[in-house]
């Protein structure tokens, strides 16, 4: 039996756990509250209640009192989950102030996977084999990214923008998904800072958060890349850090403190918080709205909406864009359903990850919305893996668009 | 076990069939911190006709079968008792199969939960009236039925939810499949009554707690909901528990068919504060009892008679003072009924302080008896002092004893959650084996003392339907009866082996 270090400090959440089951089938419209859990609902008719928070706290229950060892069977199932949170809302809410549940005291799911996923990875049931793979490459020198791409590459998109500084109180953290993976993104937006009259420093010599690392469990990588970066956020004179990756995001502003156990000296922002003031005092130049106004539907992604609490600001922005009209799909802020990637679902599991995807590409269609936006490079580039394969008659009305790249097609 | 599981899984395909450990254990618990049985297989059947095919192959095997719904009971009546057998989770059968609009009987399959179906109805100005068991959210309709449940709302109206059952299709232990009601009859076009065509055999089907058949279809009366409600809610003065009870007999007599009526014991408006469930009642000056009502109606004018009537009845006659309207004020009938925190009215009983859950008993009582059995509690309470002295030692909060909110059912009748609030055996990195024993004896004995208050059951499980047995409470002709028809139904006794004690001889 292995010590179970880190799930004994979660003993108090998994024992207050009384097994109601509205993790899995919680259905209360006059909340808005329709289903909770991403993996139990794309598992279907198989959904079997391993595949959502009630049967793995039970099983939990069950490792805590020795009846059953840790294993690689047990990481095969949790790590079938988008750690998107959505169980512990659930778990938590009244939907009124008044009216407390003290088990939302002490009870954070995230916290509870966290653990076991710790634990499993220092028992050598985990990483499992797709995720080995991405921690290997960001502990690779010559990569520094999980997507086991050459160093340097990461940096590519910047040639284009000579303006970019070395150093600054404002410094520009790109993370590894955009820059490999949608670089037309991060060109729009420094089209974005450039035509709103805005200066920033980028380092080339950024590695991987760490994001992915502290998402499986495998917390002894992180800890090498967050030391390297926040030396390096110091010495570049940074008092501001932006990012446009929800996962990034998170894993500065709240991974790195607490792995420090100290606050950071700079502030972190999402690129939806620069937007939102660069909006604010009118410093985007758009072109004047012409025809009928585009609806467009925002999903929350849940390293923003659920892990940071960040709901109103994305919204702010995209309301000021002009010739929009921004509607909500059934299910949004807290209650929102995930893209399907997070937790590392989308690397070891695929397949689960763009079934998820294509669920939620369906909701934003029955919202009569045009567009669907987001501002996280994971939640988009999965729902383009799922807008591949969903029905022609679905593609047809709407289209999945980066908040970053919408702005950029509405300058002057 | 291989060659069996060979065989079912040749019923359902192998995508709807485990015997992993970890599933396994995944179905092995209920609500309470107590029990736990680990079946050998879990199977998440289609239809009857699978069920059916999967109880022959349990009657030729002789392995035990446990229906599980939403999995919320709290006896220990949806995952096998002791180790092993077969958990049916009926949790894939979750679809409405037909809404009859005109004769407003909605049928659908017996895994589907309280809350979806009442979204579904919605939309057409329909819901259940009885809204399931507080559970609702996840319970499903089968497990309701399977125990006459109450608790999720509006069961002062309309009463237990088997009160609206039309009719039943049902898996017999033995493999046979019925419909009961008026789908007795083969020409029956629709289900459209319950009683007729001889005795009424969905009613015995009705709270049997999952030994008689596996119900797979169910054809429910539903109900125009009306468009006006009013909630109040009041503090009760001095000897609220008397009080409240008057109330509750005063608004029968009236016969005024209040929505829902339910009283919060001083001891649970005084917990709730000093713990922070209640934020709302921080401000009140005496923490004593609370009663709330909800009222609907179909007019404006009809709502406005019925508040009179009512405001009459419990503040001018029973002297209690009113709060405010909103939430904020205290109104938790709002909360209840707007917002359908119905469904979640008792979550926030348990886990009040880290693990601390419900050993519970869920029983029907009469309305001008329960402040009896509400000091019989407090007493009872005292008198297992050194008991839960041993719980304090160790977590340093002593278990809680006391009742829920108490409901008006139909009839004179309110329902009672009762029962005590303990520890598991591992707390803090520690098993406690202590735990178990003192907490299953605790139980026991408190099941006891309401069996012999004479409360009837509706939620048994295992733990009330065996204490029923064990303290010999039922009348012996009864008892007899009912294993005589246990034993004609299911002569190797597959289903929910171990209720009642049918397996002992």
């Amino acid at each position: 039996m292995t010590e179970l270090k880190n799930l004994k400090e979660e003993w108090k959440a998994i024992m207050s756990c009384m097994g109601c089951g509205d993790c899995g089938y919680s259905i209360r419209r006059a909340v808005g509250r329709y289903l909770t859990c991403p993996v139990k609902e794309s598992k279907g008719e198989e959904g079997f209640e391993i595949y959502f928070s009630r049967g793995r706290m039970n099983v939990l229950k069950s490792v805590l009192e020795g009846k059953l060892p840790l294993s690689r069977e047990l990481a095969e199932f949790v790590y079938q989950c988008t750690e998107c949170a959505n169980c512990t809302e659930v778990c938590h809410e009244t939907h009124n102030e008044n009216i407390i549940l003290n088990t939302s005291k002490w009870i954070d799911h995230y916290k509870v996977w966290d653990a076991l996923r710790k634990d499993l990875v220092e028992a050598g049931f985990a990483p499992l084999d797709r995720h080995k793979d991405l921690v290997d490459y960001m502990n690779n020198d010559a990569m520094k990214n999980p997507y086991g791409e050459d160093f340097a590459k990461k940096f590519e998109w910047a040639s284009d923008f000579s303006n970019i500084k070395e150093k600054g109180d404002l410094v520009f953290f790109a993370g590894c998904t955009m820059p490999l993976r949608q670089q037309d993104t991060l060109k729009n937006m420094m089209k974005i800072l450039i035509a709103s009259g805005m200066e920033m420093a980028l380092s080339k010599d950024e590695w991987c958060c760490g994001s992915i690392g502290a998402r499986i469990g495998e917390y002894k990588s992180v800890d090498e890349l967050m030391k390297h970066n926040l030396d390096l956020f110091k010495n570049m004179g940074a008092k501001t850090v932006f990012t446009a990756c929800a996962g990034c995001y998170r894993t500065l502003k709240k991974d790195y403190p607490e792995l420090l156990g100290e606050e950071l000296p700079f502030e972190v922002k999402h690129i939806t918080e620069v937007l939102v003031e660069l909006l604010n005092n009118n410093k985007i130049p758009f072109k004047p709205e012409e025809g009928e106004k585009l609806k467009v539907t925002y999903h929350d992604p849940c390293h923003l909406g659920r892990h940071m609490d960040l709901y109103e600001i994305p919204r702010e922005v995209i309301a000021k864009i002009p010739g929009v009209e921004l509607i909500e799909m059934k299910r949004n802020r807290k209650h929102a359903w995930c893209c399907g990637a997070g937790g590392g679902v989308k690397s070891q599991f695929p397949d689960l990850s763009k079934d998820i995807s294509k669920e939620r590409i369906r909701e934003a269609v029955e919202s009569g919305a045009d567009i669907l936006t987001t501002s996280c490079p994971f939640c988009i580039g999965n729902f383009r893996d799922g807008y591949e394969e969903i029905e022609p008659e679905i593609k047809e009305k709407i289209q999945v668009i980066d908040v970053i790249d919408f702005i950029a097609s509405k300058l002057k | 076990m291989t060659e069996i599981y060979k065989k079912l899984e040749n019923i359902v395909t192998k995508k709807f069939i485990s015997n992993s450990l970890i599933v396994r254990h995944a179905y092995s618990r209920v609500v309470d911190p107590l029990l736990q049985g680990i079946p050998d297989i879990v199977i998440r059947p289609k239809d009857a006709k699978e069920i059916s095919e999967i109880l022959k192959v349990a009657n030729e095997e002789n392995i035990p079968v446990v229906p599980r719904g939403g999995g919320d009971d709290e006896f220990g009546g949806s995952k096998p008792i002791g180790d092993g057998g077969i958990v049916l989770d009926m949790k894939r059968m979750n679809n409405v199969i037909n809404l009859d609009e005109d004769n407003m009987v909605v049928t659908v399959e017996s895994g589907i939960s309280w809350g979806k179906l009442n979204e579904y109805l919605c939309h057409f100005d329909l819901y259940t009236g009885c809204m399931g068991p507080g559970s609702g959210m996840t319970a499903s309709i089968g497990g309701g039925i399977s125990h006459q449940s109450v608790g999720g709302g509006g069961c002062a109206k309309y009463g237990s939810c088997t009160n609206q059952l039309v009719s039943l299709e049902v898996v017999l232990p033995n493999g046979d499949i019925i419909e009961t009601g008026s789908q007795a009859n083969k020409f029956s076009q629709t289900p459209f009554n319950r009683f007729g065509n001889g005795p009424d055999l969905a009613g015995l089907f009705c709270g049997d707690n999952g030994i008689l058949g596996v119900k797979t279809k169910i054809s429910l009366q539903v109900f125009p909901r009306p468009p006006y409600a009013a909630y109040k809610t009041f503090i009760l003065p001095r000897k609220d528990r008397e009080v409240s009870s008057q109330i509750m007999l005063d608004v029968r007599r009236k016969g005024i068919d209040i929505y829902d009526l339910m009283y919060i014991m001083d001891v649970i408006v005084r917990l709730g504060t000093e713990f922070g469930l209640m934020p709302m009642w921080e401000q009140l000056k005496r923490k004593r009892g609370i009663i709330f009502y909800t009222i609907e109606a179909n007019s404006e004018a009809e709502l406005e008679e019925k508040v009179k009537q009512l405001d009459e009845i419990i503040v001018n006659n029973n002297k209690c003072e009113p709060l405010g309207p909103e939430i904020s004020d205290g109104n938790i009938a709002k909360w209840h009924y707007a917002e359908q925190g119905h469904w979640q009215f008792y979550h926030n009983l348990w886990g009040v302080v880290p693990a601390l859950e419900p050993l519970s008993c869920e029983c029907f009582v009469p309305a001008n008896i329960y402040p009896k059995y509400l000091y019989e509690i407090d007493q009872w309470d005292m008198a297992h002092s050194e008991d839960m002295s041993k719980f304090t030692k160790i977590t340093g909060q002593r278990p809680i004893s006391s009742s829920g909110p108490i409901f008006l059912i139909d009839g004179n009748n309110v329902e009672l959650t009762c029962g005590f609030a303990s520890f598991p055996s591992y707390y803090n990195g520690e098993i406690h084996e202590e735990f178990d024993e003192i907490n299953l004896r605790l139980w026991k004995s408190y099941l006891e003392m309401v069996t012999k208050w004479g409360a009837q059951w509706y939620m048994m499980g295992q733990m009330a339907s065996q204490i029923m047995v064990e303290i010999e409470a039922y009348l012996p002709d009864y008892y007899k009866t009912l294993k005589a028809i246990k034993k004609t139904l299911d002569p190797n006794y597959i289903l929910s082996r171990g209720k009642f004690n049918f397996w002992e001889d």
